[in-house]
């Protein structure tokens, strides 16, 4: 009994679905139909459009209007001057970043490795007299460096570097802070605020980081008059470009801590380091330009003494019609610095001073420069470089030609022979070595991975 | 002596009215990045503006030396015409010298005429520089194709009148008399370019698929093995061979490329070198934006045809 209703239910579900299948699959051959002919219509729409050779020429979907636009009555479309008012209130940004997507950085991003190395001789390398102090005849990593920069918000931009590389043979590597600065955009009456910690434009090489230089070495005048990393302070930097002259003219003053110890040291805003520069450019034909500047900077050294330095810039380019680089490079730089010492004076004969005379002691340092790039890929140069030192007696020269091989923008090998002639024996080592006449070979190798920045002139 | 003085105050007064009322009445000072913009803005601003390139059409686009005298210039700009895309890049760090804060990225006086472009050559797979100097956004060259002047021209025309909305009838008057006339040209150089669609060319560096796409053209091989990277002799062969194989009649290149190394693989290839006007000015007589695309379609279809 039990099986023969199974038999039953059985017999009922086979006759109800028999009919309810054949429903399924009509509808769904209708369905495949409607994909075929969906599918044939696409197919028929790519292939239409796969025949016009490019975009129609209608016109395209109006660009979005920026709130400005759409406000006749702000000042800002009129053409009139604008208020005090106007000027101190934020703008509005339009489409800050319209190009980017979703999950893309708002910021750049890159990488430089400066590798740098020297042979040399012994006696120079025992007195640490070389280019690369108490690194001579070693290759090492000088300064890599990770650099972040963008637009922070429609007023300002920032910039932030963090560096490391060996300062010691075999000694650990500290990662530092190189750079790290806003740029405010947007002021009033064409001037721009940078504050933070930076490079100083004093002079047009000192903002250069070492990887973009156009030498291996720093120039020694730099180095004996700022030391080894030349001007970078912490503090802020105001410019303005006059708009009413005939040439460019860029004036430039900074307020900073004052924190370089080799020119001065005194590191407290109460006594700060000030700096200005005046920087004009002239193009004396479409293929040649030439770039003039001065600088000052004045501040107090560790010993509260003041100390100011004057400097002078040049810089001139050829660069013949349609070259992607410049033919002939030339420059030079020079520093007069004017400082106040201390003379100790011994006074009883026993051979240690007993009283301290302060004195001003003016010294004068400078280079000259010419680079040639007859190709794209190679570049020949020579620099002359001449220095007193600005708290001692004496002086140096050296001349160092160079050739640079670019297999690409990114990357670049570059070796110099630097000689060294130094008016007394050069002993920073201190154990009885001497470096008066230094010859070295240097040689180098520098490469970007990601984003860097364009470089004025 | 205060009577003096009085006067010569009203003096200066006046003599600053005067300045502001003039200043009032000028023209829109506009900074274009390259020459084929400063061409097209001069076509929808008319007299209303105030037009200077900040290349020559001569000159490499990617590779600007920027100097400072181009800063004065967008230092008295009311705006800036750029290209986008990255070919123009360098204009931020020129900007940022101008301390003019009316032309900053995201301000009122920036038209980027990339806004609606349809872009060629956007990558779909990930890129690096080992690929030489590609553009993450795109082929940025699309100024070479008349087709998108009208969207580059509606950009020009937006940005203008953000500017100066009081002009905005001129603006669009100027655009459509430039769009009449660029269609009735283009007429000419479909027809002229009819016989030859289809051909195959060889192009120094990618900057040509907009041209070519537009007037269907096959771009078969690239001199650059990779954007911006001396080629490599081996690739000079294989491209020779592959010239020849395809009897590919034709090599373009722009003003800045290696004219003598396009010269030999032309020859050794049986093919013409073709300079083109890569951009306004790129070329004698190629000296307004119609002039440019004239000159290259007529020199291209003459070529390919023999």
């Amino acid at each position: 009994m039990r099986s023969l209703g199974i038999v039953i239910s059985a017999l009922l579900v086979a006759v109800t679905a028999a009919p309810a299948g054949a429903q399924d699959a009509a509808a769904m051959r209708r369905e495949i139909e409607q994909l075929r002919q969906q599918l044939q219509g696409l197919t028929e729409r790519l292939q239409r459009l796969e025949t016009q050779p490019a975009p129609q020429m209608a016109a395209p979907p109006p660009a979005q209007p920026g709130p400005l636009a759409q406000s006749p009555a702000n000042p800002q479309t009129q053409m009139s001057p604008p208020s005090a008012t106007e000027l101190l209130r934020p703008r509005q940004p339009f489409g800050l970043y319209q190009q980017r997507g979703s999950g893309q950085l708002l910021f750049d991003m890159g990488i430089a490795g400066d590798f740098v190395g020297s042979f040399t001789q012994h006696n120079v390398q025992k007195a640490n007299g070389g280019t690369f102090t108490g690194r001579e005849n070693r290759f090492f990593p000088r300064e890599v460096e990770l650099s972040l920069f963008g637009q922070i918000d429609p007023f300002a931009r920032g910039e932030m570097r963090i560096e490391s590389g060996e300062e010691a043979p075999g000694g650990e590597m500290n990662v530092t802070l190189a750079e790290a600065f806003i740029t405010l955009l947007t002021l009033p009456y064409g001037t721009q605020a940078k504050l933070g910690q930076m490079r100083n434009r004093f002079g047009w090489s000192n903002v250069i980081h070492e990887h973009d230089l156009p030498w291996i070495d720093r120039p020694d005048v730099y180095r004996v008059f700022l030391g080894e990393e030349g001007l970078k302070e912490k503090g802020v930097e105001g410019t303005w470009v006059p708009d009413f002259l005939p040439f460019y003219v860029q004036v430039l003053g900074g307020v900073f801590n004052g924190d370089n110890e080799t020119a001065f040291g005194r590191g407290l805003l109460t006594h700060p380091l000030a700096t200005g520069r005046v920087m004009t450019f002239f193009d004396l034909t479409e293929t040649q330009a030439l770039q003039v500047g001065a600088s000052v900077a004045n501040g107090e050294t560790a010993e509260r003494l003041r100390s100011t330095l004057l400097g002078f810039d040049l810089k001139y380019k050829f660069r013949p019609e349609g070259w992607l680089h410049p033919l002939l490079t030339l420059g030079s730089e020079g520093i007069y610095s004017i400082r106040r010492t201390e003379r100790g004076v011994d006074v009883d004969g026993d051979g240690s001073p007993d009283l301290f005379q302060k004195q001003t002691r003016n010294s004068f340092g400078w280079y000259g420069w010419g680079e040639l790039q007859p190709w794209r890929r190679w570049a020949f140069g020579v620099r002359y470089d001449s220095t007193q030192f600005p708290a001692a007696p004496g002086y140096q020269w050296a001349v160092e030609p160079y050739v640079t091989f670019y297999p690409s923008e990114f990357l670049r090998f570059r070796m110099a022979y630097k000689h060294t002639d130094r008016s007394h024996p050069f002993d920073v080592a201190g154990n009885g070595g001497s470096a008066r006449l230094v010859d070295e070979l240097l040689f180098q190798a520098t490469f970007i991975l990601g984003a860097h920045p364009a470089h004025a002139f | 002596m205060s009577k003096r003085f009085c006067a010569l105050v009203l003096l200066i007064v006046a003599a600053v009215l005067i300045v502001s009322e003039a200043d009032g009445a000028r023209k829109l000072r506009v900074i274009a990045t390259i020459p084929d913009l400063k061409a097209l803005t001069e076509a929808v601003g008319g007299d209303l503006v105030e037009v200077d390139s900040l290349s020559r059409g001569t000159v490499n686009a990617h590779e600007i030396e920027i100097r400072p005298s181009m800063m004065l210039k967008l230092r008295r700009a009311d705006i800036v015409v750029e290209n986008g895309l990255e070919l123009d890049k360098w204009i931020d760090v020129a900007v940022q010298g101008s301390n003019n804060d009316n032309i900053v990225r995201g301000g009122a006086g920036v038209i980027d005429v990339s806004r609606g472009i349809p872009v060629l050559e956007v990558p779909t797979v990930r890129i690096d520089r080992s690929m030489g100097d590609v553009h993450p956004l795109g082929n940025p060259h699309y100024s070479l194709d008349p087709g998108v002047a009208p969207i580059i021209t509606q950009n020009i025309l937006e940005g203008l009148s953000r500017a100066a909305p009081e002009h905005r009838t001129t603006f669009e008057r100027n655009r459509q008399a430039f769009l009449a006339q660029l269609d009735s040209r283009m007429g000419e150089w479909t027809k002229l370019m009819e016989p030859v669609k289809g051909s195959k060319v060889v192009v120094y560096h990618p900057q040509w698929i907009y041209f070519l796409t537009r007037f269907g053209l096959i771009e078969t091989g690239w001199v650059e093995e990779r954007p911006g990277i001396p080629p490599a002799p081996g690739h000079l062969v294989r491209l020779v061979r592959v010239m020849k194989d395809e009897k590919i009649k034709v090599l373009i290149y722009a003003p800045w490329n290696d004219e003598k190394l396009a010269e030999r693989i032309a020859e050794e290839a049986g093919a013409k070198p073709l300079l083109l006007a890569a951009m306004v000015g790129g070329v004698k007589g190629a000296d307004s934006y119609l002039a440019a695309v004239d000159y290259n379609v007529r020199t291209l279809s003459q070529a390919l045809r023999q």
